[in-house]
C-alpha cells in the first residue's frame, strides 16, 4: 500500500515538473518573449533621455537580458534560426537549467514588474487565499454531506426536486458568472449590501479583524461553496441512493432503526468512499476559483496575483502559480488517500 | 433500418433549449451580414455608458461600445472558435483515447523496418546534430531488418518479422496526467499570458485543454468494448486490426460522446468566457460575452451591461445542458 502511495506521488510529481517545464518553455519562446516586451520599455526610456548611439542601445539591451536572466541559451540545446539551422549543445549553463535548480532550492526568482522575489509575493498573498479555500472547503463538504443526507432521504417532494434542479443548474455555470451574479445582487447599495465598504485601519483585537474578514470574505465564500457544491453532492446522493436498496439496509430498516440514523450510521460510511476521489479535485479547483473570486470580489490573494501577473506577462509570477497549484495537487492527493485509509480499515497498510 | 430510436416526446425545456441553440448558431454564422449600426469593437464616444435608448437599444458599456453589437460578436465567437475547437477536440480525444483502449500497452506491433525508416527520416528532417552519421546508422539497422523480415518470410511464412510494441497507453495516459495536474482554467491562463493570442492559437490552446477529458471517457469505454465477443468475431473473420478498431469498436466506444459533447461544449464555453472575462491573452478588438461582463467593474451602476450577455451565456449553458439530457436519454427497441 505504502509503496503504492508511493508511486502515485511520484507520478503527480513527474505530472507537475512536466507541466511547469511546459509553460516555463512556452513563456520563453513566445512570438512576443518577456525579453522584447522589456526591451521595448527600454527603447521608449531611451528616446525620452536623447539619441543614443546603437553601441549603447545594444549595450543596455544585454543589461536588460543579464537583468532578467535571459542571456544564456533557453535549453541544454538550441537550434540557430534560419534556413541552414544547426544544433548547438549548451550544457548546464542554460535558462531552462538554471530555473530548475533554482526551483528545486525554493527559488522562484524575481518578478519582472518590480524585481521582488516571487516567494515573497506569493507568501503575502497566499495569507488570503489559504483561509478563503480552506474555509470553503470545509463548508463546501459540510454543506455537501447535510444536503445529501437530505435528498436522498426520499424524493419527489417539491422540497429536494427544487433543490436538486438548482443544484443540476449550479452545475453549469462557470464561477466567474455566479460570482458577478453575487456582487451585483448582493454587493449592490441599489439592492442588497452584504459587503459594506472594508474598514480601514488597524483592528483593536482578534476578534474584530476575524469579523471584518468575515464581513470581506463573505461573498466569495459564498460563490466558491456553490461553485462546488454540485460536483460533490450529486455523486454522493446518487452513491447513497444506490446503497439503500442493497440488502444490509433492509435488514437495519426491518430492524425498526429510523431512516435517518440507518442514512448516517450504515450508508453513510460505504457511499463516502467516492466522495475522496472527488476531494482529490476539490482543493485545486478551490484554489483555480480563487483566481476569479478575488478579480471579481478585489481581494489581494494569490489568485489575483496571477491574473493580474498573467495580463501584464510577468511569467516568473505565473509559472510560480502554476507550482503553487501542482503542489496543492499533491497535497490534495496525499489527503485523499489518508481518508480512505482511515474511512475503510481494509485500505490500511499492513503494519 | 433503425432499429432503435430516441423518445419522441420532448418536453417544453427542451424545445426552448433547442430553439435558444439554433437562435445562437443562426446569429453567429450570420453575423458579418446582419445590418448592425454599429461595429462591435469601434467605441462610439458620444454615448459613453448610455442606457438602453433608440440608438442603441441595449445600451453602450463604460468604453462607449454597442451591447448588442457585443452580444452578436459574442455569439459569433462561440460559433468559429468554441464549436470548432469543441469539434477538435472530440476527434483527438476520440482518436487518442480508443487507441490507447484498444491496443493497450503491447498489442500495437509494429515492425522495427519501419520504426527505423521512420526515425531515419525524421531525423534528417529536423537536422539533428551528427545527422550524417546516425541517419546512416538508422538507416542501416532499417535495411537489416527489411531484410530480415524478407528473409523470414520466404522461409516461414508471412508476417513473422522482428516487430517493437508501442506502449500506446503509457503514452497517451502521461500526456493526459501532465495536462490535468492544473485545473483547466489555471492551464489556460498560463499558457495565454502571453501577447494577445491570434485566433487560431486560441483555438489550438482550448483544443488542447479539451481533448484529455473525451480521451479518458473513450478510453475506459473502450476497454469494455475489446473485450465483446462481436470484436473477437471481427478479429476471427481475419479483417486488419485497424479495420476492426475503426468500423467495429470505434462506434461502440463513442456511444457516451453523445451526452458528453455538449457539456463539453458548454464547460469550454465558460472557459473561454473565463478568459476574455479576466482579459487574458485577448486582442484588443475582440468582444465577447465575458469581455463584456468585465466592462461591469469600471461602473457598477450600469445593470444593461452584464444583463444581457449575462443572460446569453446563462442561457446557452443551461440550453446545452438540456440538449445532454436529451441526448441522454436510454434507447428505446422500436
Amino acid at each position: 500500500m505504502r509503496q503504492w502511495l508511493l508511486v502515485r506521488l511520484g507520478r503527480a510529481v513527474v505530472a507537475a515538473w512536466g507541466i511547469a517545464s511546459l509553460v516555463f518553455l512556452v513563456s520563453r519562446v513566445l512570438p512576443v518573449s518577456p525579453e522584447q516586451l522589456a526591451l521595448i520599455e527600454m527603447e521608449d526610456l531611451s528616446r525620452q533621455i536623447g539619441p543614443a548611439t546603437s553601441n549603447e542601445v545594444a549595450a543596455s539591451q544585454q543589461a536588460v537580458r543579464q537583468r532578467l536572466g535571459l542571456a544564456a541559451p533557453l535549453f541544454y540545446a538550441t537550434r540557430t534560426t534560419g534556413p541552414a539551422g544547426e544544433w548547438h549543445w549548451h550544457g548546464l549553463h542554460n535558462q531552462y537549467h538554471e530555473w530548475l535548480s533554482q526551483v528545486v532550492r525554493g527559488n522562484l526568482g524575481k518578478s519582472y514588474l518590480d524585481g521582488q522575489p516571487v516567494t515573497a509575493l506569493l507568501g503575502q498573498a497566499l495569507a488570503y487565499s489559504v483561509p478563503l479555500a480552506a474555509g470553503a472547503a470545509s463548508l463546501a463538504t459540510t454543506l455537501a454531506l447535510a444536503l445529501a443526507l437530505y435528498l436522498a432521504r426520499g424524493s419527489g417532494s417539491a422540497g429536494r426536486t427544487l433543490v436538486q434542479a438548482s443544484l443540476a443548474t449550479l452545475q453549469v455555470v462557470p464561477l466567474f458568472l455566479l460570482a458577478l451574479i453575487l456582487l451585483l445582487l448582493l454587493a449592490n447599495p441599489a439592492v442588497i449590501n452584504l459587503m459594506p465598504l472594508a474598514s480601514h485601519g488597524p483592528a483593536p483585537n482578534l476578534l474584530v479583524a476575524a469579523g471584518r474578514w468575515a464581513v470581506r470574505a463573505a461573498l466569495p465564500l459564498l460563490s466558491l461553496v456553490l461553485a462546488v457544491l454540485p460536483a460533490l453532492t450529486l455523486p454522493l446522493v446518487a452513491s447513497l441512493r444506490q446503497e439503500s436498496s442493497t440488502p444490509y439496509a433492509t435488514t437495519a430498516r426491518a430492524k425498526g432503526l429510523p431512516l435517518g440514523r440507518v442514512l448516517r450510521r450504515h450508508l453513510l460510511p460505504n457511499a463516502l468512499l467516492p466522495l475522496f476521489t472527488t476531494l482529490t479535485d476539490l482543493l485545486p479547483t478551490l484554489v483555480a476559483g480563487t483566481v476569479v473570486v478575488e478579480v471579481v470580489f478585489a481581494l489581494p490573494g494569490s489568485g489575483r496575483l496571477l491574473a493580474e501577473a498573467a495580463a501584464a506577462h510577468d511569467y516568473p509570477v505565473v509559472v510560480a502559480g502554476v507550482l503553487l497549484l501542482a503542489g496543492v495537487r499533491l497535497l490534495s492527493l496525499i489527503a485523499a488517500d489518508i481518508l480512505y485509509f482511515l474511512a475503510d480499515p481494509r485500505l490500511r497498510p499492513a503494519t | 433500418m433503425n432499429l432503435v430510436r430516441r423518445p419522441r416526446s420532448l418536453a417544453v425545456a427542451h424545445w426552448l433549449a433547442i430553439g435558444w441553440l439554433g437562435l445562437v448558431l443562426a446569429t453567429g454564422l450570420l453575423a458579418p451580414w446582419l445590418p448592425l449600426p454599429y461595429p462591435a469593437a469601434t467605441p462610439d464616444l458620444l454615448h459613453i455608458a448610455a442606457p438602453p435608448t433608440p440608438p442603441h437599444y441595449f445600451g453602450t458599456d463604460a468604453l462607449g461600445r454597442d451591447v448588442l453589437a457585443g452580444l452578436v460578436a459574442g455569439a459569433r465567437r462561440l460559433v468559429v472558435l468554441s464549436l470548432p475547437a469543441v469539434g477538435l477536440a472530440t476527434v483527438v480525444g476520440m482518436a487518442a483515447g480508443s487507441a490507447a483502449g484498444f491496443w493497450g500497452n503491447s498489442r500495437l506491433r509494429i515492425p522495427v523496418a519501419l520504426v527505423a525508416w521512420l526515425l531515419a527520416a525524421g531525423y534528417w528532417l529536423a537536422a539533428l546534430p551528427a545527422r550524417t552519421g546516425i541517419t546512416g546508422c538508422l538507416l542501416l539497422i532499417g535495411a537489416a531488418s527489411s531484410f530480415f523480415a524478407w528473409w523470414r518470410t520466404r522461409t516461414t511464412g508471412p508476417g513473422t518479422g522482428p516487430t517493437l510494441a508501442v506502449p500506446l497507453d503509457s503514452l497517451i495516459l502521461g500526456t493526459t496526467a501532465v495536462l490535468g495536474a492544473i485545473p483547466r482554467l489555471i492551464l489556460l491562463v498560463a499558457l495565454a499570458a502571453g501577447p494577445p493570442l491570434s485566433p487560431t492559437q486560441l483555438l489550438g490552446l482550448l483544443t488542447l485543454v479539451a481533448w484529455p477529458e473525451t480521451a479518458r471517457l473513450v478510453r475506459a469505454h473502450m476497454l469494455r468494448v475489446r473485450v465483446q465477443p462481436f470484436i473477437e468475431a471481427a478479429q476471427a473473420s481475419g479483417l486488419p486490426e485497424w479495420r476492426v478498431w475503426l468500423r467495429h469498436a470505434l462506434p461502440h466506444a463513442c456511444q457516451p460522446l453523445y451526452a458528453f459533447v455538449p457539456l463539453s461544449l458548454a464547460g469550454l464555453v465558460g472557459l473561454e468566457n473565463a478568459l476574455a472575462f479576466l482579459g487574458i491573452g485577448q486582442a484588443p478588438d475582440s468582444v465577447s460575452w465575458g469581455s463584456l461582463l468585465t466592462t461591469i467593474r469600471q461602473d457598477p451602476t450600469a445593470w444593461w451591461v452584464a444583463t444581457m450577455p449575462g443572460l446569453a451565456l446563462l442561457c446557452t449553458l443551461l440550453a446545452l445542458q438540456q440538449v445532454a439530457e436529451i441526448l441522454k436519454r436510454p434507447l428505446i427497441l422500436k
